[in-house]
């Protein structure tokens, strides 16, 4: 079969272009005036939440468009994977929607390029309506302003495997709470298994460095600061753990995915999770869920971490006073509340978590949950740096691997991960 | 002697006249296409890779700067190092098996098309289904470390060590490549003209000197062929890597191929695309030059 030199190397070129790049963000970052009439039509886009809540924002948007006649909201919801990636394609391209639901760390890149519009001068009126720890999760160190409206928080509980503890010869009722407790019970468990049994599938991530009393960031956010003393302490102890098999060995390469199917195979002992997964362990797990144990997330500070969710306002849109009335209609204390009566997440509103909802149990474990998770939820922090980004985060997992592997001390390790991070902050600019 | 060249001229003057725009019209489309898919990206990467552009961040003229900084990036190295052990490892499992397999199922006995079929049938499974079922497959309680421990050998860290990571992800490929290219090597092995193998038999030639001497002639081309395509799919790698090492590309992210430092480096809010860019056009450039060497090495074997 003959073929040309010229065939291949166009196919070459076929194959080996579409390495593409992206379209030009804008310098333009709009007027932060917001007011006006509510009039007109714009578009809302929501992070994977259209398959299980597709009735309730329907809705929502209804009951928007019938107060403020005029208005259409047009929602879009995008799939879980990739969200990022298509807020970047749409933020380059000039086509991020007027309303998008953010979380700090989407946000920050977003305000940076003039993308967020500043809600401290377009909508400084609703600020008390809000958790002031709340209202804060959307500032940016280095900038003024708070770019996003806060919606939804939540702070997933963590899983154990009562059997596998009371195996190891551990009282299944007294899950550890503190990492000194956790790294006793880890090797305990791991030298009663002869190594089979770990009890954790995960790297430890910036998030278990500031549960553990870690400082993250210089007090400015100028430059990261987790290769302190402390920092090294909790890398050594994993280190142990990864040894004596009380981590899993996969650990280094491990997914949310993987290490929760690794959970419902038992396979490890304790994983964090939120409440949705009790549904899951029920179906597709049933001697798992006989022996489920649920506890807070492990913390050495007394506060847990707490996951925010927020909705931001397009600094281009062409329909800022409807933007905003939108955004700050998804996110007030009615909507909020309704909202949580669908899913297990917590409210970001002022006084909202004293409604007896999140204060009563009725005996169930899913009301279990809830109480707990709304308790803890009042002195959480949100320990995820809003500058840590994708990067960062790939940066420092494969140092902790190198220190894991023993291919470099823990404190070289850190030292390189704060100098990769620090690095990357500077180009971030 | 005049008269009948007079015919064709007028002929040829016609068939000028039209030349200009009836074959750009037919040709639009597909150009249309791969200007604005193919062309634009690759102009625009090209661009990119001299700026420090980031995603939300127009860049600005950086010269060299990108190509410098690659010089001295681990990961970079680690990505180049893993792509070119892709090249080494894969290309030549998939010139030579799927050359054998055709063989196997050239032949018209019953039930052989089960057989092609089957063999097809991993060419036109999802990447990302594949990926996962080899990741349970080759998990550390998964079946084959369950079989390896059944028959005493213990369990190995396929998906845990760096080395097994990479040969893993390359058995995928290979596995998943050998139908596509026994296609193809059906289609040359059709055109083996039957006549060469009887006599190379009369004259005493056995199965495997037949192979050697009638067979691989036959079909140097489209070794040639298999050999430029699979070289720079396996320069190319991403999907099997990333599944099976994960976004982080492996332990410590040892696994990394160069695409995948593409993909980390230049996505998401946050991604440097100028950066990202230069890696793509050194990517460019080494498949590029490793079809030309497959090319050269194929012309020289013909003189």
């Amino acid at each position: 079969m003959p073929v040309s030199r010229r065939a291949l190397v166009a196919a070459a070129v076929c194959l080996v272009l579409p390495l593409s790049a992206c379209g030009s963000g804008g310098d333009d970052g709009g007027s932060t005036d917001a007011s006006g009439k509510v009039e007109g039509d714009i578009t809302f886009q929501t992070w994977n939440l259209r398959a299980n809540f597709k009735p309730y924002f329907e809705g929502l948007i209804a009951d928007f468009e019938k107060k403020y006649p005029g208005t259409q909201v047009k929602w879009v919801d995008q799939p879980a994977e990739g969200y990022a990636d298509k807020i970047s394609a749409d933020a380059a391209g000039g086509t991020l929607p007027d309303v998008v639901n953010v979380s700090p760390d989407l946000v920050a890149p977003l305000a940076k390029a003039g993308l967020a519009l500043d809600l401290d001068k377009a909508a400084g009126q609703y600020k008390k309506e809000y958790l002031e720890g709340a209202w804060a999760s959307h500032r940016i160190p280095g900038m003024t302003g708070t770019y996003a409206f806060p919606w939804y928080l939540n702070t997933g509980p963590l899983f154990y495997n009562k059997s596998l503890f009371k195996k190891a010869g551990l009282d299944p009722d007294q899950p550890p709470r503190t990492y000194d407790e956790l790294f006793a019970d880890a090797l305990r468990i791991a030298r009663n298994s002869d190594g089979e049994v770990s009890t954790l599938a995960n790297v430890p991530t910036v998030e278990d460095f500031g549960r553990y009393g870690v400082e993250l960031m210089n007090p400015a956010g100028t430059a990261f600061a987790f290769n302190d003393t402390k920092g090294v302490q909790l890398l050594t102890k994993y280190k142990e753990l990864y040894d004596a098999k009380a981590l899993d060995p996969q650990a280094l390469t491990a997914t949310p995915e993987s290490s929760g199917k690794k959970f419902l195979t038992e396979a490890v002992a304790m994983n964090p999770g939120s409440a949705l997964d009790l549904g899951n362990f029920k179906k597709q797990a049933p001697s798992l869920y006989k022996n489920i144990g649920i506890t807070d997330q492990i913390t050495s500070t007394g506060h847990v971490n707490m996951y925010v969710m927020g909705v931001m306002v397009n600094a281009q849109s062409k329909r800022k006073p409807a933007a905003v009335a939108f955004a700050h209609y998804v996110t007030d204390a009615a909507h909020q509340m309704s909202f949580a009566k669908q899913v297990a997440i917590f409210p970001s509103t002022a006084g909202s978590l004293d409604d007896p909802y999140f204060t009563k149990e009725d005996g169930t474990d899913e009301t279990r949950v809830r109480v707990a998770a709304a308790k803890s939820l009042k002195n959480a922090v949100n320990y995820t740096p809003v500058l840590f980004s994708e990067q960062m985060k790939t940066a420092l997992r494969n140092e902790v691997a190198k220190a894991l592997q023993g291919k470099e001390s823990p404190k070289e390790a850190l030292d390189n991960a704060v100098k990769a991070c620090d690095t990357l902050l500077r180009q971030q600019g | 002697m005049l008269m009948p060249s007079t015919g064709p001229r007028t002929r040829t003057v016609r068939v000028r006249r039209q030349l200009p725009t009836s074959p750009w019209l037919f040709a639009a489309p597909g150009l249309l296409v791969i200007g604005a898919f193919i062309l634009y990206p690759f102009m625009s990467t090209l661009v990119n890779a001299f700026t420090d552009r980031r995603t939300l961040i127009p860049g600005e003229f950086v010269g060299l700067a990108n190509f410098r900084e690659l010089l001295h990036d681990d990961m970079f190295w680690t990505g180049l190092r893993n792509s070119a052990l892709y090249v080494l490892g894969v290309v030549p499992a998939l010139v030579i098996l799927p050359l054998l397999l055709a063989l196997l199922v050239q032949k018209n006995i019953p039930g052989i098309t089960f057989f092609r079929s089957a063999f097809y049938t991993p060419v036109v499974a999802s990447i990302v289904v594949v990926g996962l079922i080899w990741v349970w497959l080759l998990d550390e309680r998964g079946l084959v470390n369950a079989l390896l421990e059944t028959i005493g050998v213990g369990r190995v860290g396929f998906l845990s060590d760096q080395w097994l990571l990479l040969m893993s992800a390359m058995a995928v490929t290979v596995w998943k490549g050998l139908g596509y290219y026994m296609i193809i090597y059906l289609a040359a092995l059709a055109n083996v003209p039957r006549e060469l193998h009887e006599a190379a038999a009369v004259d005493g030639a056995g199965a495997v000197r037949r192979f050697f001497t009638v067979t691989v002639p036959a079909v140097r081309s489209t070794m040639a062929l298999v050999g430029a395509l699979s070289s720079v799919a396996a320069f190319k790698v991403f999907s099997e890597v990333y599944l099976m090492a994960g976004p982080s590309g492996g332990p410590a992210g040892e696994d990394t191929t160069l695409v995948i430092l593409v993909q980390r480096t230049g996505t998401g809010l946050t991604g440097r695309v100028g950066y990202a860019s230069a890696i793509s056009v050194v990517v460019f450039v080494v498949t590029v030059a490793l079809m030309l060497l497959v090319l050269r090495a194929d012309r020289r074997s013909e003189v």
